[in-house]
């Protein structure tokens, strides 16, 4: 990958199904490779390269130990691509709220179906 | 602010043949007709009255509608911050369809950049808005396919929300 801004490196991390699957495993407590890896049909070394681009990206953080590495989520660049997306949303959101009542005023001012004929005066 | 506020109603929604693509799109239905929706997207009079929403004012909105043309924008949020943002138009199509993108001056490196693109379809005496947002702000454009916006946004912003907060663990 180019690029090297937090929110991307989040988002590439976040791009894969699996990865996804191991966060929301951690997300539930911490846990070793074997025991991540065990829902999964993949070798060991397969899903040590998931966690590796997890951990690249600040998601997750490894135990000290050589025997014993607990995976531990990191929530904190979850919550910039939440953030991120949220602003997103609602910046269109309420743009488009604004539009359509702008379209309304525009009509009321200058309604398109002429108006009903008046009665002739005496 | 919060990611893990209490959303608003969700308005955007992830169109299922977009799964395979970088995009996020947005539908909205107007009661108006065409003409006058095209107009008040491409005037800038009419852009600087929604643009950013209510309680937003943009003091400066020049657009020069044509594919090369750029729209320069100042918005000020309600709290009087100004953000300063240009784009360039790629494609207009009266009425019916508007691309613009941001005109990239080397310091945005983030997904922050993307490729707007608005079609209106007439539905009746309705307008139906469809705003696609592709995001092409990586290095290149495989970098941003292979990126994941793809993936990511295709579980639909609502769902990636929840497993965010999940992962967040609130």
């Amino acid at each position: 990958m180019t690029t090297t801004d937090p929110l991307s490196a989040t988002l590439f991390a976040l791009a894969d199904p699996t990865r996804r699957g191991l966060l929301a495993r951690l997300a539930t407590g911490d846990a070793t490779v074997k025991e991540l890896a065990e829902p999964y049909d993949m070798s060991l070394a397969a899903i040590s390269k998931h966690l590796k681009v997890l951990e690249g990206a600040g998601l997750i953080s490894r135990g000290r130990e050589a025997q014993w590495r607990p995976c531990h989520l990191e929530a904190e660049p979850l919550q910039a691509v939440s953030e991120w997306l949220e602003e997103y949303r609602r910046f269109w959101d309420r743009s488009l709220d604004s539009l359509a009542e702008h379209l309304k005023e525009l009509q009321q001012a200058a309604p398109s179906a002429p108006p009903p004929p008046r009665k002739p005066r005496r | 602010m919060s990611a893990l506020r209490k959303d608003p109603p969700m308005k955007i929604d992830v169109d299922p043949p977009s799964v395979e693509e970088a995009v996020l799109v947005m539908r909205r239905t107007f009661d108006a007709p065409r003409e006058l929706v095209w107009t008040t997207l491409t005037d800038p009079k009419h852009v600087a009255k929604w643009y950013g929403g209510r309680g937003f004012e943009n003091p400066v909105c020049e657009m020069d509608v044509r594919p090369g043309g750029l729209w320069r924008h100042v918005m000020r949020t309600p709290d009087g911050a100004e953000f300063k943002m240009e784009f360039v138009f790629v494609e207009v199509v009266k009425p019916e369809k508007l691309v613009w993108k941001n005109v990239d001056h080397g310091k945005h490196g983030g997904p922050h950049d993307n490729l707007m693109t608005v079609t209106l379809e007439e539905a009746g005496r309705q307008t139906k808005w469809k705003l696609v947002a592709r995001f092409t702000s990586l290095a290149d454009r495989d970098a941003a396919l292979r990126m994941g916006f793809t993936t990511v946004l295709s579980e639909g912003t609502e769902k990636f929300n929840d497993l965010v907060k999940a992962l967040a663990g609130n």
